[in-house]
């Protein structure tokens, strides 16, 4: 076990160390980050000025060099925009991306797994077909599009729900329900396969021979058994939808992670971009490791190695 | 990772007992498609929508393409406008139907291309990760690993930096950062194989490698490959549209699904029937790929749980 | 038996998510109280809160440290400059009560007494001195350093004098000073730059409150206000960066003033009882650049006329922008701008005559360029180039459209490898020619693709010119000259158009900004 975590641990660093490394080549393959900053009209001697001033004319392993020493650190160094520390503005964000991916994540498992269970047992009967169906249909819609159409009906037709921004509890619903959809779709399409896989194995089968009710069988015996898988996609879900919810934040004014992330990027703000896609790189693999941990928890013939 | 462990939960059915798969799957395909209702809608929508890429030029009433500004935002016959329009126009006054049906052409082009890049990169990849095994299936794992843990938009923009806007970059876009699926499914079923005692007689046979797996190895996997790119093919009907919601994408006048919803989404309001059609045409050819799929995966690979 | 303990274990997670996602729930209800709480209760002085929402949030609080407009916004709330603009763009005295030319090249500012910052600091010459020098000085890397780099010295004559000595006339300094805006310079050095960036202290009509990131900024009525009490006592911005969002918030009542209303969406705000809709002639000036620069058909200026022929710039005001915009009188400024010459009139489209030049220019079997747009950063942007397109297929000319992420066509510009076309916006609020010509048409300029020994003469001369009307006379002999050599396809000036609440009381300006101080919350509210 300690071997296993040993070697777990030293794969997160690679893959952050691969992360921060790729970003830092896509930042600069994508634009220089001093002519977005200065305005288009400042003269091509002024630019160099300010490139100098910035850092920006030392040769590139240089300056990733750098970077990583100030990581080592805990130094992501600071925004040029913002003129603040990264990371102290990517931890700002952490409070808002956190409540909504699990609000978002309770919603799909709690949806997920009944839909899952209806749509598997009663195979053929008109309800499960529309039960599934339904369920299909939170994966079928972008993002946005879900996300502006809950606007136009809950805020500006029925003036029920604040239309967007962060405060009560009221403006997480539709957040939460927008992100949320995708992933309880995605879940309900898993519990429906491995419910319809396991009612059809041998224990199962004794179950009902020894003439249990069809509840009892598929609630007790079925189900629990079902929610292994579930729990694993969970967990990397609970991944994504820390780190992909740009969409959902910008419809819906959010302040998360994902819009700091985008407009760093949009910016060309190395040390935003940097500090952020590390922050949310840590929660994945993270994420993982504790999904990989819990799988071992419930389900004892899995060794670690 | 994942796969691996969702696969070793039952690995009472071993693939060797597919000999030849093709024969008995089909078999079983047929039948099980007979009762499942949830498929047959699958596989209406999806021939419609196929039918009308097919012949979208005889469907169309006008061309997809035609900009008439003082016929702009004309609504719907049934809400007030002509039946020159049936579904009405768009900000440019183009024909909203005629670019719903030309649109068919463009997201299943993007759909198929895209899913047609990532399953042969990561096909290959997990072929190769999976039979060679050790330090090459380290490296490609780690690969897969930095690219599941970094922003799908990041990764989104730079490629379409580099390749420059347009419909064939944006399917290598979602493409290239679509192949980690295949690339792990592909790795676990490769990893499960490679001790069977077919293959081992193959690679005692002295046939090379390169023939020991395009010959006995890849037959056996071809399914799940199949299997996932139909999921996959939903998924990046709409991964289009939100690369077009984010600025990027393809040529504007080009009538993709996901650019005239994306543009359309500011007109929801006064009138919506600019986005609305996209978006049910993007809805029901997704519902019914996801239908398909899911039968396939039933019906094939019922241990697969992407 | 193993089945038994899994079941257990997944009882355990499963009860522990829910109770989690209880707690988060919870946690997220106590946060602040929802922003639609009824305004206090009247009493002396400022009264109510007005909510402004823009697409993007402020990056900085610290005025001298970026260019951006939806930044300025905010900071113009917080901080005064030496010079102010009215709604009309007129100049006006700001934290200088006068200002006289003691040669072309040496300015005197008599500052005004009696201004303290929000803590209590005094507003001195050494303010002004501070502020500048900070920008001047490229360790800072101000992005505003390269609008007035032209500044030599700033000279502390006494406690309210200030003597601005620039390296070459520089008539535009007024204008340019307008968007320097005064910080504390005790406060700044005490505290460091990073910590006014985030408590910001300043002369203005409000006082920082509170910031919280990415949604919203909280501001209150600064009493001792030089200029008199602010009317409104508290002002909040907010960030919603989708527009229909921005709608919707409007219309819900939940936010006072939006910006960048969609242009077909105005007319739901008018008919509405609860909001309606301001609007400004902008600054800015949309237009497609011709690079003329490289050998192909842009060199011909037979070509250049026919494309701008071809365009029914009209059709486009009128259908894409629904009358929001106003066509360009062939040139490359607007009305509002000194040096704009009334004689000149927009093209006629006249497809006819296109074709003519075309096929005289041996273009008549029709001609293939490239066009790079941004996507979404000017009003109706993406949909201005389709038309552009569409227009010109008429006339023989097809394009290629490259629609593209904002940061990646600002690399393009910057790097020159802009090939034929480009759709840009220019916003010049400095309110002078200047500062569209020199950048577009002065060789060696970064969006200079259009070069002739003549035209920089001319603007080099224009340039020093003090003297307010030579200065026009010049300009306007420039603009015949652009006029007839047509290196832009000239389009529209932008009109910005807002939505605003019933209750609120506000015109919107030529300058794309938001002044706080000016609005009012009407009685009957």
């Amino acid at each position: 076990m300690t071997g296993y975590l040993l070697r777990r641990a030293l794969h997160a660093v690679l893959i952050l160390i691969g992360v921060s490394l790729v970003t830092f080549m896509l930042m600069h393959l994508t634009g220089d980050p001093v002519t977005l900053f200065v305005p288009l009209d400042a003269s091509p001697e002024d630019v160099a000025i300010m490139r100098t001033a910035m850092g920006f004319d030392r040769p590139l392993h240089t300056q990733y060099l750098d970077f990583l020493g100030g990581l080592v650190r805990g130094d992501f160094g600071d925004s040029l925009r913002h003129r603040q520390p990264a990371l102290e503005l990517v931890v700002e964000r952490l409070p808002a991306t956190l409540q909504l991916t699990f609000l978002a994540l309770g919603f799909a498992v709690l949806a997920a797994i009944p839909l899952g269970v209806v749509a598997a047992s009663k195979r053929g009967s008109g309800f499960s077909l529309l039960t599934y169906l339904m369920g299909l249909l939170g994966q079928s819609m972008p993002v946005f599009w879900l996300g502006l159409v809950l606007i136009l009906f809950f805020s500006v037709n029925l003036r029920l729900l604040p239309a967007s921004g962060r405060g009560s509890l009221a403006h997480l619903l539709m957040p939460a329900l927008t992100i949320g959809t995708y992933s309880m779709a995605m879940l309900m399409r898993l519990m429906r396969a491995t419910m319809m896989e396991i009612l059809s194995q041998d224990f199962i089968r004794t179950a009902r021979a020894k003439g249990l009710s069809e509840r009892v069988v598929v609630f007790k015996h079925a189900m629990r058994n079902a929610l292994i898988p579930v729990v694993t996609v969970m967990g990397l879900q609970l991944g994504t939808l820390l780190g992909g919810a740009v969409i959902t934040e910008t419809v819906f004014s959010w302040p998360g992670l994902g819009r700091l992330l985008i407009q760093g990027f949009n910016n060309r703000d190395m040390a935003v971009v940097q500090a952020a896609v590390f922050v949310m790189a840590l929660m994945i693999v993270g994420a993982n490791l504790i999904t990989d941990l819990a799988y071992g928890v419930l389900d004892p013939r899995v060794r670690y190695g | 990772m994942f796969e691996d462990r969702v696969r070793k939960m039952d690995s009472g059915v071993a693939p060797s007992e597919e000999v030849r798969p093709e024969n008995l799957l089909w078999r079983r395909a047929r039948s099980s498609f007979k009762g499942n209702r949830g498929a047959w809608i699958g596989a209406v929508l999806v021939g419609l929508v196929v039918f009308a890429a097919v012949f979208a030029p005889l469907l169309a009433p006008h061309d997809p393409y035609e900009q008439v500004l003082t016929r702009s935002l004309r609504p719907p016959a049934w809400d007030g406008g002509t039946t020159e329009h049936i579904l009405g126009t768009d900000h440019l006054g183009r024909d909203v139907l005629s670019r719903v049906i030309y649109g068919s052409r463009i997201s299943l082009g993007v759909g198929l291309g895209a899913c047609l890049v990532a399953g042969t990169i990561g096909t290959i990849l997990g072929l190769i990760s999976g039979f060679f095994g050790g330090r090459v299936d380290d490296l490609v794992m780690r690969i897969a690993d930095v690219q599941l843990a970094f922003p799908f938009i990041l990764l989104a923009t730079a490629v379409m930096f580099v390749l420059g806007s347009g419909l064939r970059n944006v399917v290598i876009v979602l493409g290239i950062t679509g192949w980690v699926v295949y690339g792990r499914v592909v790795r676990g079923e490769v990893l499960a194989i490679r001790e069977e005692d077919y293959v081992e007689a193959s690679v005692a046979a002295g046939c090379t490698r390169a023939r020991t797996i395009t010959r006995h190895v890849f037959p056996n996997i071809a399914s799940s490959v199949i299997v996932i790119a139909t999921l996959e093919v939903a998924r990046v009907i709409i991964a289009e549209a939100s690369l077009t919601f984010l600025g990027l994408g393809v040529d504007p006048r080009i009538p993709t699904w996901g650019s005239m919803l994306a543009d359309g989404r500011q007109y929801l309001a006064g009138h919506p029937w600019i986005a609305t059609f996209p978006g049910l045409a993007i809805m029901l050819t997704v519902l019914g790929i996801n239908l398909l799929g899911d039968w396939l995966r039933d019906t094939f690979d019922p241990r697969m749980m992407t | 038996m193993k089945r038994r303990s899994r079941t257990r274990g997944i009882r355990r997670i499963f009860s522990l998510m829910v109770v989690s996602t209880i707690i988060v729930i919870f946690v997220a209800g106590c946060g602040q109280p929802p922003t639609m709480s009824p305004s206090a209760p009247a009493e002396e002085g400022p009264e109510g809160e007005i909510i402004i929402a823009q697409g993007v949030d402020a990056t900085t609080l610290d005025p001298n440290m970026h260019a951006e407009t939806p930044t300025n916004n905010v900071n113009i709330q917080i901080y005064d400059s030496l010079l102010m603009r009215d709604s009309d763009g007129e100049l006006f005295p700001g934290l200088a009560e006068s200002y006289e030319n003691l040669d072309d090249n040496t300015w005197e500012f008599k500052l005004r007494e009696d201004v303290y910052f929000h803590n209590g600091e005094a507003f001195d010459a050494e303010a002004v001195k501070f502020t500048l020098d900070r920008i001047l000085d490229p360790e800072n890397s101000s992005p505003q350093y390269s609008h007035i780099s032209a500044i030599d010295e700033v000279r502390v004559v006494d406690a309210h004098t200030v003597h601005i000595v620039t390296s070459k006339p520089f008539p535009t300094l007024p204008s340019q000073l307008v968007a320097r805006q005064i910080v504390p310079p005790k406060y700044t050095s005490e505290n460091g730059a990073d910590h006014l960036a985030s408590n910001p202290v300043g002369t203005g009509p409000y006082r920082f409150v509170e910031w919280v990131r990415d949604e919203k900024i909280t501001l209150t009525a600064n009493e001792d206000y030089w200029r008199g009490m602010p009317s409104i006592k508290d002002v909040v911005f907010r960030v919603v960066p989708e527009t229909s969002t921005r709608m919707a918030e409007l219309q819900t009542g939940a936010v006072d003033i939006i910006v960048n209303v969609p242009p077909h969406q105005a007319e739901s705000l008018e008919s509405s009882d609860a909001t309606y809709v301001s609007r400004a002639p902008s600054s800015r000036v949309i237009f497609v650049g011709m690079v003329t620069t490289q050998p192909g058909p842009l060199e011909d200026v037979r070509v250049r006329q026919a494309l701008n022929y071809g365009i029914d710039v009209d059709a486009i005001v009128d259908n894409v922008l629904m009358g929001n915009g106003i066509p360009l009188a062939s040139q490359p400024v607007a009305e509002i701008h000194h040096g704009f010459d009334e004689n000149l009139a927009p093209y006629p489209h006249d497809p006819e005559r296109a074709r003519e030049l075309l096929e005289e220019a041996g273009y008549g079997d029709g001609l293939r360029l490239s066009m790079d747009s941004p996507s979404g950063r000017y009003l109706m942007d993406r949909e201005t180039s389709q038309a552009v397109a569409g227009q010109l297929e008429a006339i023989g000319v097809d394009l290629d459209l490259n629609i593209q992420e904002w940061g990646v066509y600002v690399d393009k510009i910057m790097s020159r490898q802009l090939t034929d076309l480009f759709l840009l916006g220019w916003g010049n609020a400095t309110f002078d020619a200047d500062a569209t010509l020199y950048p577009f048409f002065r060789s060696g300029q970064q969006f200079c693709y259009f070069e002739s020994e003549e035209m920089d003469e001319k603007l080099d001369a224009v340039r020093e010119t003090m003297d307010m009307d030579l200065r026009a006379e010049r300009f306007n002999e420039i603009m015949g000259v652009l006029s007839e050599e047509a290196p832009w396809i000239f389009l529209h000036q932008q009109m910005d158009v807002y939505g605003v609440s019933d209750r609120v009381e506000w015109t919107a300006r030529p300058d794309e900004l938001i002044h706080a101080f000016d609005a009012r919350i009407r009685a009957d509210n």
